[in-house]
This record gives C-alpha cells, structure tokens and sequence, in this order.
C-alpha cells in the first residue's frame, strides 16, 4: 500500500504559482475523475484552498509515484513541469498521515490555530466521495483526521485569543459592551484598518455607523458600505459624545482627539463607557483621553501586544499538539498495517484449507463404508485443527502489524509456507 | 450546639471552598478546572445547607433567626439562593468566582457566632417576624449579589486599563452586563427592603420590643443609613442616569453598611430584638408571673 501526498503551500511557493495550481470548485471534481481514470486503483483527494494545494493518493499496487502526480497537474493545467516542480514537497506513509493531521489541525496554517481549514478538509474528503475516489484508506484517514483536528481544537488553547488586530479591537469592545445592536461606531479616518474593524464589529451586530473624514467623499464612501452616515469632518465633536464605539486612523501629525474637546461629551454620557480605539501613527488620540473615567482607549501597539501574546501563546501549544498527532499517526499507521495483514492471513487460511481438501479427497475412496455424518465428523474436525493451528499465527500477525514489522511477517510467511502473490 | 451540628456546617463549608477553588480556578486554568464541578461543589453544599436550616425551622418551630448564628447562615443560604436565580435568568457563571470565596469566608467567619449568647426575645409575634425578616434578608441578599457584581465591575475595569493583556479579562463578563446585573439586583432588592423596614417600623409600633426609644438603635438608624445610601443609588441611576464606577463603588459602600448592619452593631452593643439567655429567661418569667396573675 502506497499512501503519498504531492503539495505545495504558503510556505513553498509565492501567490503566483499557487493560484496557476489552483483548483476552483468546479475544477476538482473533474481533476478527480480525471485522476481516477488514468490511475484506475488509485484513490485520491484534493485539497485546494488560497494557502495550499495537495493531492492526497492511496494505491495498492505501488505504481504512483510523485511524478506521475507532477505530471497530471502539468498535463491538467497545461503548465511545464519544470515551472513548478521546484516548489513542492513531498510526503510518503506516515509523513504523509501526519502531514494531514498537522494541516487540518491548522498547525501548518498562516494564521495557526485558524479553523477554516477544518471545514476546507471536510469539502475536500466530501467532494472525492461524492466522485467515488475514497475508498478505505482515505476514508479511514480522513475521517480520523477531522477527529484528530476537532480534538485538538477542544482540548487545546491553540485556537483560542485572536491573532488579527481587527479582532482583538472586537474582542476589546466585547469585554466593555455586551450588546451591540444599540451601540454607535464613529470612524474617523477612512482607511484600510478602520474599514476591518468596523466589518468585524458589524458582523457582531452593529448597525449605525458615523464616518468622518477630511475628504467628504472617501467618508460618503466608506459609510454608503456599511449603511451609515457621513459626517463632515468639521463637525466631528459634535458627534464625538453620540459615539459608543471610536475608531481612529488620520494621517493628521497631531492629535485629533483630547480630553478639552471629549470632556464635555463624557460628562454627558453620565458614565456609560466609551471605547476607543486609535490605530493611527503618529496617535490621532491624546493618551490623557485614556485616563479619563469610563474612557477605554487602546493605540495600534496595545492591540499588537494582544496580538503577539496570542500568537505566543498558540505556538507554546505545539508541541503538545505533535505528540497528539504522533500519537493519532502511530494509531492509523498500524491500523494500515493490519489490513494489508488480513489478505495474508486471508490467503494462509486458503492455502491450509487446500491442503486440508486435498488431503480428505485422498482418504474418502479409502473409507468406502463410512457413514456420511461420520464423514461430516472428520471434515468439522479436519477444519477444528486447521482453524486452531492458524488462530496463533493470526494472532501474531495482527500483533507485529500493530508494531510496524507486519513486512517481516509476510515475508516469514511466505517463506515459510511458499505463499505466493502477497505484497510485501 | 453538638457535634454533629458541627460536622454539617463544617461540610457544607468545605463544599463551598471545594466550589471557591474550583471556580477561581476555571478563571485561570479552565482547562484543568471544569465549571460542571464547581456547580455541583456549590449545589452540595447549598443543599446540605438548605437542609441544615429546615432541621432549625423545625427546632425552633419558624424562621432560623432565633440567635445570630442562625440569623447568619441564613442570610448566607438567602445569597446563594439569588445567585441561582440570577445565573438561571443570565447565565453568568463567572460571578462564581467572586461569590463563593465571599461566601465560604463569611460561613468560616459566622462559627464565631455559634457561641454567641444573644438569642431573640421569647415575645416576638411570628407574623411579624417572618414579614419583616423575609423582605429584609432576600434584600440583603441581592445587594450581597450587586456587591459581587460591583466587585467584578471594579475588577474587569482595572484589568481593561493596566492589565489588558492578562487572559482572566476574557474570562469575565463585559462592563455592561455586569452594570446591568448591578442594577437588576439593586431594583429587586430596593422594594423588598423598603418593604421590610416598613414592617419592621409598623411592628416596633404595635409592640414594644425595641423600647421606647426605638429610633435609637444601632441597627434602626444604620438600616436607614443604608437604605438613603441605596435610594440615592438608584435616584443617580433613574434620575442622573448615572452608569459604571460610580454605581459600582456606592454599591460596595451600601453592602458594606449593610453589613456593618447587619453584624457589626452586634459588637457595639446594639441588641435589636434579641437580647441575653439570662435575660430571655427571666422576661420569659415575667411573662409567665403576668399571666398568672390576670
């Protein structure tokens, strides 16, 4: 039994030639029966997300190699080999099992700990079921990794504390509000980030957004997106103290916001928080805003601690995880083991019970006058001994198939008992 | 008080710390301790606590308040009480945390009142004991409740500010849900202690359990501090529509007298309806000398 995965990700190859290698949605499942065709025995599943593309290939018969897998993708996407063989790697038996395990568990992720990967794994397996491309290698594998991955995500911490500034602003303003439909986020500054948090605190429920930016237009803009309202830029303490929620990020070299012109707004707040966040360098927001009472102000560089801790965090439970997954390797690996056991074991019972046959074929002439349920006694009891000599064996081969020297033992069979045709 | 009165309490005490470490400890390390255990630490022992009272209503034919540590442990039993309402209305599990290490320590602190002498007076009329008792302590309790709250606001608050970094802060629930859990508990349990002292002031009225110069008692004047600390709470609230540190603050300093209320007068010599045994005996034999002569 061959089991191979051929991929390349984030890691081996730049955008450029991922995206050639890419497959879209409606380009896999024919790539699968394409796959299927041409290596009949062959069971295969493709994983294709923005990050990575890898071919997962289980086949019995030992004749698929990485280049046959190259050079259906070359064929497939119409690219030379040689543009991008460079970028792959490649990973056989149990590296390919506990690369799978590694990738749907999200440690192979750019953002570690991210679970969208494990929904991807799970399209994946679906789409080359659905296509009739698994079988029980892949299935098995498959099925084990998702368990694997869903374990690990409940048990372990490296899913846990955002790593995006964006997120850990929301994250900030769930620890402060709890409900956010009747909450107001004023963005001051229409940029890249302001526009992030604002969608991460819109899909929390936020419905009324304010924009205020010193070209009118990018604020009309920006605001039209999100259902809000424009405000001019001249007017923003007057809207100030009407916000719940602020966002900050001009270009201004000076502070657009302290406590002499937001004083007055807190007053009239009567000590309902405020939070504010200023993700602008140099600062848009005077620090002194920040010591004002029911004032929560974070700058770019405290949600960046979060953020660094979080990452840190995350990476502290690797290895904890590595074992977890060494220790799911190590269980499928010798669950492999034993079925490529059971057709040995499988074809030793054939061969003693030929024996057996030949044997009892040679004495029935010789017993003329034996009665049939006599005879019926002597084949159950020629079968009892065959079943009793062979019940060890099987034993045995089951056990050194669950410690990996299962070769050995159909090499020893064979030898022992000249087997022919097993795979060794 | 014998010594399996002793082995109860004490078990019901030892659940209550079994719940406080579990519960300060899903705060920290929720992975090695489960929330399901500090529940079931919590109801064991509020359980063998409720059954602990019963065994004194029955002793005492009423209410468990017939000495202070009665009265204690009772106003204890009433806080968990509020708590389990509060967390099936709200789901806020993480109060736990603040409240069993308050609870278990005032259940440690309420064995120094087993030996106290003070018991109440043989004369109390039940009616009224239960009327004025009930609305007091279930009001009690809920300010015990939205002192917690408050504690936790103060808390979540400092960490927002120095410590925004540390895991607890997503541990806790968010400024707002505790402001409003404050408030909850404060409208609950305003009305019920108005109510009581209402009663406890038509009661003094029918009869004359706290003398002549009832406005004078300790516990009576500091009950009325405490209830104008709680009403100018909630004026800022309603009326100033006041939110946040301010409530939270005046929230723990209105526990904090009522606490003092509660206990403390105790020590200065405020008796309020409870009085010596000595004394309860020989009022009890005056009582029995009047009726003999009529």
């Amino acid at each position: 039994m061959n089991l191979l995965v051929v991929g390349l990700n984030h890691k081996s190859a730049p955008v450029e030639i991922r995206e050639k290698l890419a497959f879209n949605k409606s380009s896999v499942p024919i790539a699968l029966s394409q796959f299927s065709r041409r290596f009949p025995s062959a069971e295969v599943v493709i994983l294709s997300t923005c990050n990575r593309v890898e071919i997962y290939v289980a086949e019995p018969e030992n004749c698929v190699i990485d280049e046959d897998v190259y050079d259906f993708l070359a064929v497939f996407h119409g690219l030379e080999k040689s543009s991008f063989v460079d970028y792959w790697y490649y990973y056989s038996g149990g590296d390919a099992v506990n690369h799978l395990f590694q990738v749907t568990s999200s440690l192979d992720s750019m953002v570690l700990g991210e679970s969208q990967i494990i929904s991807q794994v799970k399209e994946a397996y679906t789409t080359a079921k659905e296509e009739e491309c698994t079988d029980k290698v892949l299935n098995q594998l498959f099925q084990q990794s998702l368990a694997v991955a869903k374990s690990i995500h409940t048990n372990s911490t490296i899913c846990q504390g955002k790593v995006s500034v964006s997120s850990v602003a929301v994250e900030f303003a769930k620890r402060i509000f709890q409900e956010f439909s009747d909450k107001v986020v004023f963005i001051i500054g229409a940029g890249e980030m302001c526009e992030l948090v604002v969608k991460s605190l819109c899909a929390e429920g936020i419905n009324a957004v304010m924009v205020t930016n010193r070209s009118y237009e990018n604020a009309e803009a920006l605001a039209s997106e999100y259902g809000g309202k424009a405000i001019k830029y001249d007017l923003l303490n007057e809207y100030l103290p009407k916000a719940d929620i602020v966002i900050s990020s001009t270009s201004a070299p000076h502070f657009v916001i302290s406590p002499e012109n937001i004083v007055d707004g807190i007053k009239a707040r009567r000590g309902n928080p405020m939070f504010l966040i200023d993700i602008a360098v140099p600062r848009d927001i005077d620090p002194a805003v920040g010591k004002m009472s029911n004032v929560y102000l974070y700058n770019i560089d405290d949600l960046n601690s979060v953020v660094s801790k979080n990452v840190g965090e995350r990476e502290n439970e690797i290895e904890e995880c590595k074992v977890l997954i060494e220790n799911e390797v190590n269980r499928f690996i010798s669950w492999l083991e034993e079925i490529k056991i059971a057709p040995v074991v499988a074809q030793l019972r054939r061969h003693f019970h030929c024996i057996g046959e030949e044997e009892l074929l040679r004495l029935k002439p010789k017993l003329t006058n034996i009665d049939p349920k006599d005879w019926d006694q002597v084949v159950y009891a020629m079968e009892r001994t065959i079943n009793k000599i062979l019940h060890q064996p099987a034993k045995v081969g089951k056990q050194e198939a669950k410690n990996g020297s299962g070769h050995k033992y159909i090499e020893v069979i064979r030898k022992l008992f000249g087997i022919k045709g097993v795979e060794v | 008080m014998s010594i399996a009165h002793y082995c109860i309490f004490i078990t019901t005490i030892v659940f209550y710390f079994l719940s406080s470490v579990w519960s300060v400890g899903a705060l920290i390390k929720p992975k090695r301790f489960g929330l399901l255990a500090t529940n079931r630490f919590m109801f064991t022992g509020f359980i063998i606590h409720t059954f602990y009272l019963i065994f004194f209503c029955i002793k005492d034919k009423g209410l468990p308040v017939t000495n202070i540590f009665e009265s204690v442990i009772f106003l204890i039993w009433c806080i968990i009480l509020i708590f389990v309402v509060v967390d099936f209305l709200y789901k806020l599990k993480a109060v736990l945390a603040f409240l069993m290490p308050f609870v278990t320590i005032f259940s440690i602190c309420s064995i120094l009142f087993i030996g106290n002498d003070l018991a109440l007076s043989g004369d109390l009329q039940k009616f009224w004991l239960v009327a004025h008792i009930i609305p007091t302590f279930l009001g009690y309790a809920s300010f015990g409740i939205a002192f917690i709250a408050s504690i936790m606001y103060i808390t979540v608050q400092r960490q927002l500010r120095t410590n925004f970094t540390g895991t607890l802060l997503t541990r806790l629930p968010s400024l707002e849900g505790l402001d409003s859990l404050i408030w909850r508990t404060l409208t609950f349990g305003f009305p019920l202690i108005t109510l009581g002292l209402v009663l406890g002031f038509v009661w003094i009225r029918f009869s004359n359990i706290l003398g002549s110069n009832w406005l004078l008692d300790h516990k009576v004047m500091l009950g009325i501090a405490a209830w104008l600390v709680y009403a100018a709470l909630l004026h800022l609230r309603m009326i100033a529509s006041f939110h946040g540190t301010k409530i939270a603050v005046l929230t723990i300093v209105g526990f904090c007298l009522i606490l003092f209320t509660f206990i403390g007068t105790f020590f200065f010599g405020a008796t309020h309806g409870f009085r010596d045994k000595a004394s309860n005996g020989q009022m009890e034999e005056v009582i029995i000398l009047n009726e003999e002569i009529n």
